[in-house]
């Protein structure tokens, strides 16, 4: 009466994965090319605005040659009023008070020129030619960034770049 | 002698550690591109000038924005940000074929080919009065306009002309923010001046060299070619971008 065998039968095929790693590296190779690695996550909040027509800044990025500092409230609400409008920087994930806040006023500057004093030989850029990122949220007060600004024109580092997000493709 | 065997290496956890390896990149890696506009912050001073410099109103453009993220250009309130670039153009384009004293515009003035080189022969000789003297202060001055006269002499051989239409010198474009204007608003300016600056640009490159500005400028970016960066250096020259970003005061 059984016409439906149960058990036994053919086994499936053996699928041959011999090929998976080839597939595999051919992702990690592509993941490889087409990103860059992120340098720190920021310990403020950061949704940079929108813009077009602005410079990729990925080039000099790949040569680590830019230094990036953040703009934004501090992850921790709590801390928030601790700083002038609320708005906290961060500098190699340590949050400072804006440039005239808490700690201390030559924040930036320090930072800089501890930045430009570890860059490697290869680098021969002069300090008024290293960018300085601003990476900026888009509530941020533009008090501060000028604030950041005059700091970096005190030790002459002079090539500063506001950071947005760019809507077009070129 | 007998040939042994060469064993066989079992590679099946390859794929393991192929995607540990891509589970990695995935992980420490970003997708997104760093884009932002790169400005030059004026060198500081040592000695403030006891006399302000004295700037026709005709060659300001001042763009504002106060506490309340409400903007005026040149006195007029602009509810609408992104008509700010078709301002600018004005601003470059009105006196760009004739100049028209009755507008509050900047006037052009005409570069020619001899003016380059009397310019150059004048510089030379007191490059070397001043080397004479010892004052090396004053000759590196003169070294740096001569460079610039130099500069636009080749730009104007690439121009193809004898002559070439210059912005006045004074002419600039200025960001007066308040302290607690939004940074949104700030690049909102910025890119509005990129955007004029770009389009006049892109046209003229277009015109001269039948090639897109932004191709121009990426390719220049990648393999530097001086021929790319003569262009770039006409354009530049043609088209100005002078932006002042004035300090708000507390």
């Amino acid at each position: 009466m059984s016409k439906f065998k149960k058990d036994g039968g053919k086994a499936s095929p053996q699928m041959n994965t011999a090929s998976l790693p080839d597939i595999v590296f051919m992702l990690l190779f592509f993941f490889m090319v087409a990103t860059t690695s992120k340098e720190t996550d920021p310990t403020v909040e950061v949704d940079p605005p929108e813009g077009t027509k602005s410079t990729d800044l990925t080039p000099y990025k790949q040569r680590s040659e830019i230094d990036f500092l953040y703009l934004g409230a501090p992850r921790n609400p709590a801390r928030a009023s601790a700083f002038k409008f609320g708005y906290a920087l961060s500098l190699d994930n340590v949050v400072q008070a804006t440039a005239d806040g808490l700690y201390s006023t030559s924040a930036v500057s320090r930072w800089k020129k501890d930045k430009f004093a570890q860059k490697p030989s290869r680098m021969t850029a002069p300090l008024e030619e290293v960018i300085t990122c601003v990476k900026a949220d888009k509530t941020a007060p533009t008090g501060i960034v000028f604030d950041i600004r005059k700091q970096l024109q005190d030790i002459d580092a002079l090539t500063i770049a506001y950071a947005i997000r760019d809507k077009g493709n070129i | 002698m007998a040939k042994r065997a060469i064993p066989e290496i079992n590679a099946g956890s390859m794929a393991d550690i192929a995607f540990l390896l891509l589970l990695f990149f995935l992980v420490t890696t970003t997708m997104d591109r760093d884009q932002a506009y790169v400005r030059k912050i004026p060198k500081k001073i040592d000695v403030p000038l006891d006399q302000d410099v004295e700037v026709e109103k005709r060659n300001i453009l001042a763009i504002k924005a106060n506490n309340q993220n409400q903007l005026m250009v040149r006195g007029e309130v602009f509810s609408d940000p992104s008509k700010i670039s078709e301002f600018i153009l004005k601003f470059y384009q009105t006196n760009e074929k004739v100049n028209d004293p009755s507008n509050n515009f900047p006037m052009y003035s005409t570069t020619t080919l001899a003016l380059c080189e009397q310019q150059m022969t004048e510089l030379d000789s007191q490059i070397e009065e001043a080397e004479r003297v010892g004052n090396s202060k004053l000759a590196e001055f003169f070294l740096s306009s001569y460079d610039e006269w130099n500069k636009k002499k080749q730009a104007l051989k690439l121009y193809g002309k004898d002559e070439m239409r210059e912005l006045a010198v004074q002419a600039h474009i200025r960001i007066e923010v308040q302290e607690q204007t939004a940074y949104s608003i700030f690049s909102q300016i910025h890119n509005e001046i990129e955007e004029a600056i770009f389009e006049l640009r892109d046209k003229e490159c277009m015109r001269l060299f039948s090639e897109s500005y932004g191709i121009l400028k990426r390719r220049h970016a990648q393999d530097s070619d001086p021929k790319d960066k003569s262009k770039l250096d006409l354009l530049e020259i043609l088209y100005p971008a002078r932006i002042i970003e004035v300090t708000p005061k507390n």
